[in-house]
């Protein structure tokens, strides 16, 4: 069973490691790569932590070897943000809006609804909370999430919360 | 909730790949997008001494016209299904089934060569390649033949395809004018595997007699199930001849073995599936009537 | 006003940004899987596939032959280690049930850990825990909770009729009102087992320093200083010598108050093995051995006058606990009985309550424990009114009490203040517009359709001061430039403690929130405090500022009056600046104050102690802190497929003030959720021999976002004891929404006679319960 050499573009840094046939994609950012944002949380493939962008794409990392992203350009979480750290308008959205709690989701809802977004960019909310739904989050009770992605969605900036 | 190790191939040809699953038999394991299979090697449901990764086999994937069918890679993942143009005018109802599968990151991945050769009894792409009579195309060391979807499933998670043979593509045939098509299923949440679900595809004569019709079920039998017999009342007869209600209590007076589990039992199951399969056939028969 | 008092409130109360956001957005938060340390192990438990069996031998030989296993550890390698095993929340000399590290003699559920495998990786150790042979003498189990007390058979040697604790009130037969009441309701509720299921499984990195006696804990926790004391107590260390760092915590909902057995046996393991040790729980294992809530039945009873004045109230309530209770049961169950008049005028009743350990897993805490006193109470409520032909909103308003009725004690003898039941029950009906929704359901059911609407309110228990909770310090370090950094136990766990702290901090020295950061979360250098837990942060904290915030003032006002020639009275601290009250022209800087303070300390006033750095404790001022809140639920069901849709969703909340009304509300969306999972979709079942059948999150079912309703908060601020007035949150939610769903359900389906009494309510259940009550509704012809 011998390891095999990838080469994978990460945030848009090449990288290259010699790894084992059956580490995830998911323990090949974390452990190999050390980008922990990359959340496990079920590793079934149902709770959607660990949700990254591939070749631009949403996919779950869990469900994943790093052998069969050879090649491919995986976006984490942390490649999310502007280089200087500037939020993107989803994280400005989350932030604004209450869409985290413990923060242990967060990373995948990110990423889910950036890709969501990008694919739709004019979405009804029924479509956001269908959007959403592969991202399971125990903490916020998914309120401040779709507020978040419609506020995302319709480009408008800091909360307007009434008392 | 870590795999067992396994050797990894990534043949560049179909050939390659079921020469490959001709060596290794038992012990290999085809692997497309990989949605259903790895989490059970995760949970070590499942465990393979070799996978075959089918990601570089070249002429998988794509969506074309061939012999007046619609031809589609088994490579093709779902959200390539969903996002067709040609799918959606031509197979309407992949198109309807397409968005009730998982979640839109499951379908990124996810194949429809994938989704059909893992045969889940509750998924939606084997009821519809039986409603719409699929053709598979399969590839071996000893060449390639098609197998007819209603020959495809044997039983839970098993099928026609032999050990060393390869899922290349699903043909698809294109219904007449006045067709209509419809999907319905009912699942605990969104994205789940559904309880019951039904796939209706109806075609009406000029009379508007039903010319022909295909009833696939998910969720109500160890294997993706054709409702045959209550297909078979329908055919021929006035579209309104038999009540949906009707036609729903026959395609499930034929099952045999309905599942049961934490989430309904076999009785409710049924009850359901009547009920799906009635919500779908009003629904396809409606579109070709108006069509 | 002297300038020791807090300045005016600047941030309290208003809905500042999260200081936590930036890390978790960017993927920069540090929870415990993501600690790496240098030549780190990892741990693997190999699990009991038996409800119940008599271990005969285990053979760990092919495991160990595998390349990459250091050890594979057993029940006696590690139990004999431990030195002494209690909670410092608990107590030392409380009665407790068993709880051993590994399974000795005999396995008591399935998941139960049997010998614990330490490889290089996790994929190495899981692959090793494959290897071990352990021989197994299956027993018969007791797997229903419910027969438990008559089966023949027991869970634990010593525990007859499998009777984990009991406790009891006067015998309902002494109370001839519920035989003599124009009216007596009484049905048995049963709600099933769910769980707290964390998005981030638990987990700990112990790092054992042979050379200099140290040991140092990354863990996912809701309260380091809990696992320091208790790790401590287990290996015989000093307090000192025992570290215990979290940065962020991805949820815990009560499941990471105590470490639980696989922690404790990774402790142990620690300091045999030749590195730090890592074990992060998968999720099967979280849905199979991290512990059950919920699962519980009780037979109820309200008795009535003619007017629907209630008379009394009586409870017998039996709680499952599984195999190893954490803690042990006897609170959560005593609780249970003694709230269960709730928010209501009851003038007598009695309750009995019993824990039956069965062969499933242990009960462990999930965000408000007790919170079936409110499911049996509301929903009996709701079929009572139905019998009784009434309205469920106007029978509650008959008999709910008002704000101006408290302080009072209920017939259990537990004193209510501070709360206002009636007030929240009528803006929540309010809001809905009650009487227009009847009516829009009366028009709905000539249609064929099936509306219904259900409340339910309650008074929480919040902020108790028991032994850890009692006290919660805080050391406020005013740093040479003005900025301050505040240091509190708390550490994140999605309550937003570290936002809270910030502002109250802020408040508390007048200076601006961008110049006040907090430390958390590490016992090394925080002061000791009971952590997240029993709805407790947001007031203890603000005590704990407050009670060191004030020195602080003191010694600014001191310093500035010196400077200025003012009185110290005089002098107030605002905009991070010390000013003569009423001349907002003048003063010093905070930079200027604390640069005298550490730096000139000669120029110093007399008396005044040097640097501005000081620590302050809190003492809880009451034994609990009372809130409360009406939940108030609508829904459609599909009779045809028993699918429940919720259409609105209505909490009317008494947190007292609030210090950010947005956390304030995640907290109670979160809690409403985590209960509309539990009325509707989440279930920790076993199958009949004991075998668990939802330990993968295909058939654990949580809450999706399609499956939510928009919620609606009406706050109503009445002040609690102790600064500020704050009471706790963090329950609430998980209490009201299971009863309020389960109504809202009943209601939609009461024109077809169908009485709800058990949950969870999956649309088989409703299918079920509706075709039954035709069928009875025909045979009565």
């Amino acid at each position: 069973m011998p390891d095999i050499e990838i080469r994978v573009t990460v945030n848009g840094r090449p990288r290259r490691a010699t790894v084992p046939p059956r580490l995830t994609l998911a323990d090949y950012l974390r452990e190999t790569c050390g980008l922990t944002g990359t959340h496990l949380g079920c590793e079934h493939g149902v709770c959607g932590s660990c949700t990254v962008l591939l070749d631009g794409e949403a996919v779950r990392a869990c469900l994943m070897f790093a052998v069969q992203a050879d090649g491919a350009e995986v976006t984490t979480v942390e490649g999310m943000a502007a280089a200087d750290g500037a939020l993107s308008p989803v994280q400005c959205a989350f932030r604004d809006h209450h869409g985290l709690q413990c923060g242990f989701c967060t990373p995948g809802l990110v990423v889910s609804a950036t890709a969501f977004l990008r694919d739709n960019p004019d979405p009804t909310d029924e479509q956001i909370r269908d959007g959403l739904s592969g991202n399971l989050c125990r903490c916020t009770g998914y309120q401040g999430i779709l507020k978040a992605v419609r506020a995302a969605a319709d480009g408008t900036g800091a909360a307007e919360e009434t008392a | 909730m870590k795999p067992a190790a396994f050797t990894y191939h990534a043949p560049e040809t179909a050939a390659e790949a079921a020469g490959l699953l001709a060596d290794l038999g038992d012990e290999a394991k085809a692997i497309a997008g990989g949605q259903s299979l790895v989490p059970m090697l995760a949970l070590r449901l499942a465990v393979f001494d070799h996978l075959v990764d089918l990601r570089r086999v070249g002429g998988l994937r794509g969506v074309e016209r061939r012999n007046g069918d619609v031809w589609i890679g088994a490579g093709t993942t779902q959200t390539e299904v969903q996002r067709s143009a040609l799918v959606a005018e031509a197979v309407p109802l992949l198109s309807r089934a397409t968005p009730l599968i998982g979640h839109f990151q499951i379908r990124n991945r996810g194949t429809i060569g994938g989704s059909i050769a893992h045969a889940d009894a509750a998924a939606e792409y084997p009821a519809v390649a039986l409603a719409l009579d699929a053709r598979l195309e399969a590839l071996s060391p000893r060449g390639s033949r098609t197998i007819p979807a209603t020959e495809f499933f044997t039983g839970l998670w098993s099928t026609a395809l032999e050990p060393d043979e390869l899922l290349t593509g699903i043909s698809f045939p294109v219904r007449g004018a006045r067709s209509g098509f419809a999907v319905e299923e009912f699942a605990r949440r969104s994205g789940d595997f559904a309880i019951a679900g039904a796939a209706v595809a109806v075609e009406l004569d000029a009379d508007g007699r039903v010319l022909r019709c295909g009833i696939g079920l998910f969720g109500l039998g160890s294997t993706p199930r054709r409702a045959s017999a209550a297909e078979a009342a329908a055919t021929g007869g006035g579209a309104d001849s038999l009540s949906a209600e009707e036609i729903g209590r026959d395609a499930i007076a034929e099952l045999d073995s309905v599942p049961s589990d934490l989430h309904a039992s076999a009785d409710y199951r049924r009850h359901l599936g009547a009920v799906m399969v009635a919500r779908a056939w009003q629904r396809a028969v409606k579109e070709a009537s108006d069509a | 006003m002297s300038a020791e008092e807090a300045p005016a409130r600047r941030y309290a109360g208003t809905r500042v940004p999260r200081v936590e956001d930036a890390r978790l957005l960017t993927g920069r938060g540090t929870y415990v899987d993501d600690v790496v340390r240098p030549g780190m192990l990892h741990a693997c438990f190999v699990r009991s596939p038996l409800a119940r069996a008599r271990i005969e031998g285990v053979d760990a030989s092919e495991a160990l032959a595998l390349e990459g296993v250091h050890a594979v550890f057993t029940a006696e390698d590690l139990n004999p280690t431990a030195r002494e095993q209690w909670y410092t929340l608990i107590g030392k000399d409380v009665p407790d049930t068993p709880r051993p590290p590994l399974a000795e003699d005999e396995v008591r559920f399935v998941g139960d850990p049997v010998a614990l495998v330490i490889a290089d990786d996790r994929y190495i150790a899981e692959d090793a825990a494959e290897l071990v042979v352990v021989e197994y003498e299956p027993l018969p189990p007791v797997v229903d909770y419910a027969t438990g007390r008559e089966s023949g058979d027991l869970v634990h040697e010593g525990f007859p009729n499998n009777i984990a604790c009991e406790l009891a009130g006067l015998p309902v037969e002494d109370l001839p009102v519920f035989d003599e009441a124009a009216f007596t309701a009484r049905e048995t509720i049963y709600q099933q087992a769910y769980a707290a299921v964390p998005i981030e499984t638990r987990g700990l990195v112990a790092e054992w320093s042979p050379s200099t006696g140290e040991m140092t804990i990354w863990a996912a926790t809701q309260s380091p200083h809990e696992v320091r004391l208790f790790c401590a107590r287990l290996l015989g260390l000093d307090e000192h010598r025992v570290r215990v760092v979290m940065r962020d915590t991805g949820g815990g909902f009560g499941q990471k108050v105590l470490p639980l057995r696989e922690e404790i046996c990774v402790m142990l393991a620690s300091v045999k093995v030749p590195g730090p040790l890592k074990w992060i729980e998968d999720r099967r294992e979280n849905l199979l051995a991290a512990g059950q809530a919920r699962h519980e039945h009780a037979d109820a009873r309200i008795a009535f006058d003619a007017d629907g004045m209630i008379l009394a109230t009586a409870i017998d309530y039996v709680q499952d606990v599984g195999a190893y209770p954490t803690p042990a049961p006897m609170n959560t169950c005593a609780v249970v009985g003694i709230l269960f008049p709730g928010p209501y005028r009851i003038p007598q009743g009695t309750f009995a309550t019993t824990g039956v350990f069965s062969n499933t897993v242990g009960r462990t805490a999930y965000r408000g424990p007790w919170q079936f006193e409110s499911v049996a109470r509301e929903v009996l409520l709701d079929i009572a009114a139905r019998e009784m032909g009434r309205d469920p909103a106007e029978l509650r308003r008959k008999n709910l009490l008002r704000r101006d009725e408290f302080p009072c004690t209920n017939h259990s003898g537990m004193p209510y203040s501070d709360v206002t039941p009636l007030e929240t029950f009528e803006q929540a009906l309010e809001m809905l517009d009650y009487d227009a929704f009847r009516r829009e359901q009366e028009r709905a059911r000539a249609e064929g359709r099936y509306l219904g609407v259900g409340t339910s309110t309650y008074i929480e228990p919040t902020t108790d001061s028991l032994s850890l909770h009692a006290t919660e310090g805080a050391t406020i370090r005013i740093e040479p430039s003005g900025k301050v950094n505040v240091y509190v136990s708390g550490g994140s766990s999605g309550n937003s403690i570290e936002t809270t702290v910030v502002q109250l901090t802020a408040d508390a020295l007048g200076v601006d929130i961008e110049d006040v950061n907090t430390i958390q979360g590490d016992t090394a250098v925080t002061p000791f405090g009971g952590g997240t837990g029993g709805s407790r942060s947001g007031s203890m904290n603000a005590g704990a500022v407050e009670a060191t915030a004030s020195i602080l003032r003191e010694r600014i006002a001191a310093i500035a009056a010196d400077r200025l020639g003012v009185s110290a009275e005089d002098v107030e601290t605002v905009g991070g600046h010390a000013r003569v009250r009423g001349k907002p022209e003048t003063g010093l800087p905070l930079s200027e104050i604390a640069s005298i303070a550490y730096f000139q300390p000669e120029s110093l006033p007399p008396g005044v102690p040097p640097g501005l750095e000081a620590s302050g404790r809190y003492r809880a001022q009451s034994p609990v802190i009372w809130a409360n809140a009406t939940h108030l639920c609508t829904c459609e069901v599909d009779l045809t497929t028993g699918a429940v849709k919720l259409l609105r969703y209505i909490v009317s909340e008494d947190c007292g003030p609030m210090i950010n009304p947005t956390v304030v509300e995640g907290q109670i969306a979160g809690g409403v959720v985590q209960g509309i999972g539990g009325a509707l979709y989440e279930h920790l079942a076993y199958d009949e021999d004991g075998n668990p059948v939802s330990t993968t999150f295909m058939d654990y079912l949580l809450p999706t976002s399609t499956e939510v309703p928009v919620i609606e908060y009406g706050h109503i601020e009445t002040p609690g004891p102790g600064p500020g007035g704050y009471k706790g949150v963090g329950e609430g939610g998980a209490i009201g929404a299971p009863p309020a769903v389960v109504n809202a359900v009943a209601d939609a389906l009461a024109p077809l006679g169908v009485k709800i009494t058990r949950l969870p309510l999956t649309p088989e259940s409703l299918v079920t319960l509706v075709r039954e009550a035709k069928a009875r509704q025909e045979a009565a012809g």
